[in-house]
């Protein structure tokens, strides 16, 4: 058997390579049982909240669901699902285990998840659920996070989230205190040409770093989006402005960290 | 008639006057007056935490002949240069929306509401740097 012969060789190196040349990886879901288990709750929530029957086809209702809520309700939608995602005490669990083997390559294997996850449902030509352009170390994250971002319906184009690509992103981030913006549409204007759309079927994840500029547009594909949102981070890596404990909450510590966690050292000789 | 028919939230993610509180919690505040006062909260738009920035707010600003007025989680997010405050106010006023401290529970939706929150706002600069002063005294004497 062959000796490693750099500390690389002992590393998971399938996603890092990518993550590191572009900010992102797009990959299979690890747990799809868990995905569909997700996706079905969403669907069972969201066709009570509008009063119809459970349908057949998760697929067909969620791409078609603008047939059924007007703009002015859709928060109403959109926070029925929430609510129901946040009290299933298996959420979080499964939708950690979407990407697991990929964030801990990626992020280190303790982890810190965001207590809440987001949930985004973008009606065709609807402009009332924009995220304009920003990177989320702008809004207050630690630049140590990974973003899984699950998509439950096929998302692509405008359907989709965009991202600046890197060395796009590193001019413009270098420019953003130069007074060379007044508004986030001004910023967007800037690399319009450049951000690239991110085709993201259903079963697969985006992982991204929130250091990069991303968004969204309005949706001028003919269906509906609808995508997940969660942050992670090593549990040791700094925090800035989202917290441990009101924003992030520990998911996995190894024995060594606890041990270290429990530990007191001797106290001062007195002689 | 406004498009969005709505209230557009505004929270921060840096600190103010070194009040900081969790975006959450600024979500919360912002949804409850927007309940208590009869208005359509329309997702709140989060400024960056740059100091010095208003990005977002300017943002917000375009979008004041689609929607019915702004939310701030506090007042004291408004612009800390005198004259940039004016600007903001003069654009609410002629887009004949308004503009709102969610913490504070004040409406500027006239001349009027506005020397009232100017006034609070210069107290809040006389009586913060009056704290800083202390402090610094307080470190002086520490040191001595």
């Amino acid at each position: 058997m062959a000796h490693p012969t750099s500390f690389a060789d002992l590393e998971n190196n399938t996603f890092g390579a990518a993550f590191l040349k572009d900010g992102y990886v797009i990959t299979s879901v690890e747990d799809p049982a868990s995905l569909d288990a997700i996706r079905n709750l969403i669907v069972r929530t969201a066709a009570e909240f509008l009063y119809l029957d459970t349908p057949n086809d998760p697929d067909i209702f969620l791409n078609n669901v603008h047939k059924h809520v007007h703009v002015e309700k859709l928060n109403g939608l959109r926070l029925a699902c929430i609510q129901a995602i946040r009290t299933a005490d298996w959420f979080r669990p499964s939708y950690a285990s979407l990407a697991y083997v990929a964030l801990t390559a990626l992020t280190g294997n303790e982890l810190a998840m965001q207590r809440g996850i987001g949930l985004s449902v973008q009606l065709p030509n609807d402009k009332s659920s924009l995220l304009a352009i920003h990177a989320d170390t702008w809004d207050g994250d630690s630049p140590y996070e990974v973003v899984q971002w699950v998509p439950i319906v096929n998302c692509f184009k405008t359907k989709s989230m965009y991202i600046v690509p890197r060395d796009v992103d590193r001019a413009l981030q270098k420019d953003l205190s130069k007074g060379r913006f007044h508004t986030a549409e001004d910023i967007f204007l800037a690399v319009k040409d450049d951000v690239i759309f991110l085709d993201v079927p259903y079963g697969s994840v985006l992982l991204f770093s929130q250091t990069i500029a991303h968004g969204n547009r309005i949706n001028v594909e003919p269906t509906t989006r609808w995508s997940m949102n969660c942050r992670f981070k090593s549990i040791l890596s700094p925090y800035i402005d989202k917290k441990l404990g009101e924003f992030f909450e520990p998911i996995s510590i190894r024995p060594a960290t606890r041990l270290g966690l429990d530990y007191k050292l001797p106290g001062r000789f007195d002689g | 008639m406004a498009e969005l028919q709505g209230h557009r939230g505004y929270i921060g993610s840096r600190s103010y006057f070194g009040d900081r509180t969790p975006q959450h919690v600024q979500n919360l505040v912002v949804r409850d007056f927007c309940q208590r006062n009869g208005l359509l909260f329309l997702i709140s738009a989060t400024e960056y935490i740059m100091d010095g920035c208003y990005v977002m707010l300017e943002e917000v600003m375009t979008e004041l002949p689609k929607i019915d007025g702004i939310v701030l989680y506090s007042i004291f997010m408004l612009p800390t240069d005198a004259g940039h405050r004016q600007d903001i106010y003069r654009r609410v006023l002629s887009a004949e929306v308004d503009i709102s401290g969610a913490v504070e529970n004040l409406r500027i939706q006239s001349e009027a509401d506005i020397q009232t929150v100017e006034d609070i706002w210069a107290i809040k600069n006389i009586t913060e740097s009056d704290i800083s002063e202390i402090k610094n005294l307080a470190r002086i004497i520490d040191t001595e």
